[in-house]
């Protein structure tokens, strides 16, 4: 069940923001500090918000934001702020967040003066979702989940959520051929399967015999480490039909030559009923899905730039070429015209 | 005598100002290149008083004697970088060939025109980057030649082109300018 819209107001980064979903792939570019994180969060909170029992949903934002000494007021657009802390100012300013899908909406106002919150109406089933969070966190796992459960320290909730994902055992049903497809295209890149004893994760080399032997994670190449995770993930049933992938900066430690298959891999997830939303830096990554993705997928770019009047906004489009802002490739832009420069000038 | 030059290879209309003279090198018949059977070459060489500049250029869009799929076909070649040791041949043989004519006298400048708009600058670094280490424009050891074999070299699509010779602007002969 994808999620269709997203509208926030003195949120975070966001003064105002309605941005509208792709039911396939979301890809959103954008420089440094203009909001492609948070979005993902929101949405990320909001599905887990879904769920019977689960927090409330701006509770949920505080976790995975965690705002210095989890002050909600801290979560407040700049402006709107200081504009709230100005002797004299009104009342507090509206900060919403409003999440829709299919079938569903959520939303919360974030109380800024120790009000409590309310549980405000959620329609629709729940939505199972992944978030995937930049820092690799598998080859750490080993006793994280019960210091995260007893202890305060100081971790996004989304780096605790993923171990819980990643720990999940696998169903009983075998893999059906789509899924094997997937999962067979990761063993191949990385050189086997991933296995677990306790709470350590291992490389289980089971392709080249000759040299069989499980590499512990944290021995493992960390490209291999987030390749075992999107495995595991496929592999355990977290990402199937219906759930939403959340994936920031999957170019992390990854080397590009892997690009290639974790694009495929992703796309086949869309095919799939999988909603996908990755935030990206990396020119490769872009031009990986221009090139592998077909006429039938659907796959949105959103990009994020900061107007002149200094507020975030955000262009969407299906067409690679049409990106406008394209901060990825206005780097190559002035890479290359400072290369001509050179070649045409001559090195000296 | 310095003047606006102006022709047109292909679909593509080509100006220049200050330039002395240019010259159709690839031309086919008696007068025209003659030693093709043997040697490659550039499209045009324009004079200027104080160099020359050798161009190449490639219009798969403008290009009506191939369809689509088979232009399509020749820009994912140039991609893969399948046509690097034609436009280093290209410029060789027509080096070879005014040195011999005794016109090699002033620096030469290389640019490969390749008109397609699917190709973003990530790409024509890649190509250009190859261009420079195969010619090369440096000699032994990455020490300059005496006698540069090429002064400077590029591949351009038709945006990069004019932002970079604004002095040389190119059009579509449509009209329209599009990259």
């Amino acid at each position: 069940m994808p999620l269709t819209s997203l509208q926030l107001q003195n949120f975070t980064a966001f003064a105002e923001l309605d941005l509208a979903f792709s039911p396939g792939v979301n890809i959103l570019v954008g420089a440094n500090g203009t909001g492609k994180t948070h979005v993902m969060k929101v949405c990320y909170a909001a599905c887990e918000a879904s769920k019977p029992g689960a927090p409330l949903f701006h509770q949920k934002l505080m976790n995975v934001f965690l705002p210095s000494g989890r002050r909600a007021w801290r979560l407040i657009n700049g402006p709107a702020r200081r504009e709230w802390m100005r002797e004299g100012a009104p009342a507090s300013p509206k900060v919403s967040v409003n999440v829709f899908g299919d079938n569903f909406s959520i939303r919360t106002v974030i109380p800024i003066r120790g009000f409590r919150g309310e549980r405000l109406p959620t329609n629709g089933a729940p939505i199972e979702s992944v978030y995937i969070p930049v820092k690799e966190m598998l080859s750490n796992a080993p006793g994280f989940l019960s210091l995260y459960a007893e202890r305060e320290i100081h971790f996004e909730e989304v780096y605790n959520d993923i171990l819980l994902r990643a720990y999940r055992a696998f169903p009983r049903a075998e893999p059906d051929k789509n899924r094997q497809g997937m999962l067979t295209a990761i063993e191949e890149s990385m050189g086997g399967k991933i296995r677990r004893v306790d709470e350590e994760f291992y490389l289980s080399n089971s392709i080249v015999r000759s040299t069989a032997m499980d590499i512990e994670f944290t021995l493992l190449a960390e490209g291999f480490r987030k390749l075992g995770l999107l495995w595991l993930l496929i592999r355990n049933g977290s990402l199937r039909e219906g759930s939403v992938l959340f994936w920031d900066e999957p170019e992390t430690n990854l080397n590009p030559t892997l690009f290639g298959v974790v694009v495929d891999v992703l796309l086949e997830l869309q095919r799939q009923g999988v909603q996908v939303f990755l935030a990206t830096h990396n020119y490769v990554v872009l031009k990986e899905f221009d090139l592998r993705m077909q006429k039938s997928d659907n796959v949105l770019f959103h990009s994020f730039y900061r107007t002149e009047e200094g507020e975030i906004a955000c262009n969407s489009t299906t067409d690679y070429l049409a990106i406008e802002p394209n901060p990825i490739t206005e780097a190559y832009d002035d890479l290359y015209d400072r290369q001509i420069e050179r070649s045409i000038r001559g090195r000296a | 005598m310095a003047a606006v030059i102006e022709f047109v290879e292909g679909a593509i209309r080509f100006l220049f100002v200050n330039a002395v003279s240019e010259r159709k090198f690839d031309e086919k018949g008696a007068y025209g290149h003659a030693l093709s059977h043997c040697m490659k070459a550039v499209d045009r060489i324009v004079e200027f008083e104080d160099k020359y500049l050798f161009i190449e250029v490639k219009d798969p869009q403008g290009d009506r004697s191939h369809t689509e799929k088979e232009n399509m076909a020749f820009v994912a070649q140039f991609k893969r970088g399948e046509l690097d040791a034609d436009f280093k041949c290209k410029y060789r043989d027509s080096f070879l060939y005014e040195w011999a004519s005794d016109r090699a006298e002033k620096p030469i400048y290389y640019y490969v025109l390749f008109a397609d708009e699917t190709l973003d600058s990530a790409l024509l670094i890649r190509r250009s980057h190859a261009l420079e280490s195969q010619l090369p424009v440096r000699g032994p050891r990455g020490v300059d030649w005496p006698r540069p074999f090429v002064q400077g070299c590029g591949i351009f699509n038709i945006a990069s082109w004019n932002k970079r010779f604004p002095d040389y602007p190119v059009t579509r002969i449509d009209g329209t300018g599009a990259p």
